[in-house]
């Protein structure tokens, strides 16, 4: 089976609708940002979560009311997985006195429907800044790591271009997750550790998928004049498109079994690496290749690559 | 092609990981029949007989399956703190208003920024152009060498605290904690199948420090009592007795008091200035002991840590409230006030043993201490002089109890009482053998999840484990037909390596872990389709199968190379920073990454080779 015969897409020449399009994308998701910002999650927040399972249907309204008479503020919204709930306060004392008031509360004013707490999570204020940093750290370590090594193997215009890619794929997923974050109860899209565990994982993905198409025109353009880059770059992404449509679908399907069977804890870190893998496919042709392209054009230098005799 | 010598290496060596993945992988699959076999009894009695006749084997495949991660398993995860600027302050000596106020504006920075508290200490001593050696160590030691010393004590003070909580956990009895430090000052405590969180959480974040203190007669603490009530009187208006009513709220607390002694309610009087502001709230007894209600104590407590409430006290003297309330006739619950002399006559370092029983003559609980030699001959000479005064006995700033020296006592035994429950009794006993913490702890992060909700999170992993591993070996199958087999044995091997690498190195597998996995499905079959695209590329040039295949694992290695190398170093700074839930993440992506890259270059080229030879492979065969 062949989903691609012999394509010949002109990439290169729609290369300024696809520029166009990102910049919008990414536009749209910094205006987000800076307007409605982010949902943060208890890790980088501070605060405590409280999962709450009824035996039988409740109510949102009912549970939010009991609570509130109850003296203990929060947000309440659906669990995912049949009749549980979170709750989520700015408490930050003892979980066992949080428990207790809420399991009081609850026993007194919902009769005939017992719950169970199934999970607490506390996190404290200075705990949850040491989490963001060490997010933003290890975001920043990996990108010079991939900096570095596609510049060794490469040149350090693919490696530049590429690690604009990778800031791409992800200010774009961080920019849905500020335009759809709270739209839709199944997935709140909170920010919190593991969505900093998709972003690297995005990361990995689009250079890995950028380093495909590299490499195939790596091994074509040596001894080339300039003239022929253009033809080069065209050939080598749709001589690698099966490829990487392939792997992204096969990628892509296993994300969507996550987001759909793996359950709420893990479902908005399978949607931030389902769009980044979207969107990472889409850099990696439509922006990564281009900008290298249009940078060798601009400065008219040939390109001089390394280590690409390596078998 | 690889010489024949090569060949039957890679042969080899693909037979050495398939076994060691599935020896790695034989307790965890013994493990989990021998529970279904010990579920499937009816009834209680055979399924012990048969646990007992098969215990060795049973423990065996226990310890060395592959183990679940809190997530899955239900248990307690906990990030503590020690209290560092505690620490530092026991070390100074020559402490002044000076030094206090210091300590305190650190103690504000650290609670604000994550810089480390001696780097705080250090600035604000050269902000306010102190030097530290007038406080820390000696006179002659200049700043550079104070704070090496006090990073030492803190390392110290950590793994102290470590191994005392260690200690604490395994008398108080759970299944394979792990407890290792993070940084300077946290340790990160792992309690699986934990029940009972509160308890747990008592015993861990008591600092157990026990203290021997002498009593001050009675009548001193009538006097000091008069004098602050006459001085908060008088400055009703600008203390904090107007400004803190926690009752006041209380609605519980509305009901009208009646305490034996007087009339007088023991609630703050927030809204008026009393003449009496602090008889409001504690009562004194003729017999010159004072005490107050539960209600007030709250009030008492930041009353009496407030520095010009101190200030009113007698030299080298504090009070301290009763760790446990007593009931009134009324059914209040009452806390006695004690004032007892600061530097204590004997510490909880001298306790060799505890145990925790019944009283002689009640049904209290009680813990009985023996001390060592140094202790006891202190003890007797302690109880020898002070024989008729009142000695308490004091746990982390609480008075367990304050009874009167009968006589000398010899022997280095004595007795907490007033303890409310023989489980507390238990727990005392614990930290008490554990010995006390060198610093306070906090607990800065807790997780707890039930058993019932990671049972189903490993419902929910596994479904999304096999749905994926469907959808894609079955995509693998279509697209590519015969060589997609290759791929999917190449898919099986890896998912086996990395549970076996999890198992063999004892690391526990996690929901995160899990979808680690998953993702590892999808993007394993990549080395796969890159080199088979390569492959269809050549037999489309009208190249031969055995040069299309050689060349096409030739021309996509460096491609497989760059791009598992990338995705490789990206897992790996994950792994390095990231936290808890995050590390597992990043482990199965690692191994993941690494047994593809060998699965898709030495597995399914092997394959082939086979196929290859036994003429069972055409061009067809790439779909």
């Amino acid at each position: 089976m062949r989903i691609f015969q012999k394509t010949n897409f002109n990439f290169i020449r729609y290369r300024k609708i696809a520029y166009g399009f990102s910049i919008v994308l990414l536009v749209a998701g910094m205006v987000s940002l800076v307007v409605k910002g982010l949902n943060y999650g208890i890790d980088f927040r501070g605060g405590s979560e409280v999962v709450i399972r009824f035996e039988k249907n409740a109510d949102v309204g009912q549970i939010r009311s009991v609570l509130d008479a109850a003296g203990v503020s929060g947000t309440l919204k659906q669990y995912g997985m049949d009749r549980s709930f979170l709750f989520s306060t700015a408490f930050q004392g003892d979980t066992g006195q949080l428990k207790s008031l809420v399991s009081n509360a609850l026993n007194d004013r919902i009769k005939g429907n017992p719950h169970e707490i199934v999970r607490i999570d506390a996190v404290g204020p200075s705990i949850a800044s040491d989490l963001k940093w060490s997010a933003v750290k290890a975001l920043l370590a990996s990108l010079l790591a991939i900096l570095l090594y596609v510049g060794i193997r490469f040149e350090i215009k693919f490696a530049t271009a590429g690690v604009i890619a990778i800031f791409h794929d992800i200010l774009t997923v961080l920019g849905l997750f500020s335009i759809l974050g709270g739209l839709f109860p199944f997935m709140p899209l909170e920010m919190d550790q593991s969505i900093i565990a998709a972003f690297l994982t995005i990361a990995g993905y689009s250079i890995t998928d950028t380093v495909v198409v590299y490499d195939r025109i790596r091994e074509r353009i040596r001894g080339q004049k300039p003239s022929e880059y253009e033809r080069i770059f065209n050939e080598s992404m749709n001589q690698t498109l099966s490829r990487t449509i392939i792997t992204s679908g096969t990628v892509l399907l296993s994300v969507f079994v996550l987001f759909i069977f793996a359950g709420p804890a893990i479902r908005g870190f399978a949607f931030a690496v389902f769009m980044g893998i979207l969107i990472g496919t889409y850099s990696s042709i439509f922006v990564a290749a281009p900008l290298v392209y249009d940078w060798l054009r601009i400065t008219k230098s040939s390109v001089r690559l390394r280590g690409s005799k390596l078998s | 092609m690889p010489s024949m010598k090569n060949k039957r290496f890679n042969l080899l060596l693909i037979v050495a990981v398939t076994l060691m993945a599935l020896w790695s992988l034989w307790p965890t699959w013994r493990d989990y029949s021998l529970s279904t076999q010990l579920d499937s009894f009816t009834s209680a009695q055979d399924s012990l007989k048969y646990a007992m006749s098969h215990r060795e084997e049973i423990d065996n495949a226990r310890k060395k399956s592959l183990k679940l991660g809190l997530d899955l398993k239900g248990g307690m995860h906990l990030v503590m703190e020690v209290d560092q600027v505690d620490l530092f302050e026991q070390k100074a000596w020559n402490k002044d208003g000076k030094f206090a106020a210091i300590m305190q504006n650190v103690r504000a920075k650290a609670t604000q920024s994550d810089a480390r508290i001696i780097d705080l200490l250090s600035a604000e001593f050269r902000n306010e152009n102190i030097h530290l050696s007038r406080y820390f160590y000696d006179i002659r030691n200049s700043d550079q060498e104070i704070v090496t010393k006090l990073e030492k004590e803190s390392e110290e003070a950590l793994t102290r605290a470590k191994e005392i909580i260690r200690n604490r956990i395994d008398q108080y009895g759970v299944a394979e904690p792990v407890i290792t430090t993070q940084g300077s000052r946290k340790i990160i405590i792992e309690l699986p199948g934990v029940s009972d969180e509160n308890r747990v959480r008592n015993l861990l974040k008591g600092t157990a420090k026990l203290e021997f203190r002498l009593l001050r007669e009675p009548e001193v603490m009538v006097r000091t009592l008069d004098r602050i009530n006459t001085y908060l009187a008088q400055n009703g208006q600008n203390g904090a007795a107007a400004a803190v009513s926690p009752t006041a709220t209380d609605s519980s607390a509305a009901a009208p008091a009646s305490v034996p002694v007087a009339a007088a309610p023991l609630a703050p009087d927030s809204k008026q200035s009393s003449a009496k502001p602090l008889y409001d709230v504690i009562r004194v007894s003729p017999y010159g002991t004072a005490y107050t209600a539960e209600r007030s104590k709250e009030y008492v407590v930041s009353l009496l840590h407030r520095s010009d409430v101190q200030a009113l006290l007698p030299q080298d003297s504090e009070l301290l409230l009763e760790a446990k309330p007593e009931m009134s006739k009324e059914g209040e619950k009452l806390y006695s006030i004690y004032l007892v002399r600061k530097a204590p006559e004997l510490t909880g370092g001298v306790i060799t043993e505890a145990k925790a029983t019944f009283g002689s003559q009640s049904v209290q609980p009680e813990v009985m201490m023996s001390m060592n030699s140094e202790g006891t001959s202190k003890w007797a000479r302690i109880t020898g002089a002070n024989i008729g005064k009142r000695v308490a006995i004091v746990l982390d700033g609480a008075v367990y109890s304050a009874p009167v020296v009968q006589s000398k006592i010899p022997n280095g035994n004595s007795v907490i009482n007033g303890i409310g429950s023989l489980e507390e009794a238990k727990d005392l006993e614990i930290v008490l053998k554990a010995g006390a913490l060198p610093a306070p702890v906090r607990i800065i992060e807790e997780r707890t999840v039930g058993p019932s909700l990671g049972a189903d999170y490993i419902r929910a992993g596994m479904l999304s484990l096999s749905w994926s591993f469907c959808a894609v070996s079955i995509f693998m199958l279509v697209y590519y037909k015969k060589a997609g087999i290759a791929a999917d044995i190449a898919l099986v091997l890896n998912i086996l390596i990395v549970l076996s690498v999890l198992a063999g190195f004892n690391a526990s597998l996690s929901l995160p872990g899990i979808a680690g996995i998953v993702l590892t499905i999808g993007m394993a079959v990549d080395a796969n389709v890159l080199i088979y695209e390569r492959i269809r590329e050549e037999l489309a040039e009208g190249k031969s199968v055995l040069t299309a295949v050689t060349q096409g694992y030739d021309r996509a290695f460096s491609s497989i190379l760059d791009s598992h190398v990338t995705t490789l170093s990206a897992a790996f700074l994950l792994y390095t920073y990231g936290i808890g839930p995050i590390q597992g993440f990043a482990v199965t992506l690692m191994i993941g990454t690494s047994a593809s890259l060998f699965t898709a270059i030495v597995v399914t080229r092997e394959i082939f080779h086979l196929l290859l030879a036994k003429n069972l492979m055409s061009d067809k065969s790439f779909g």
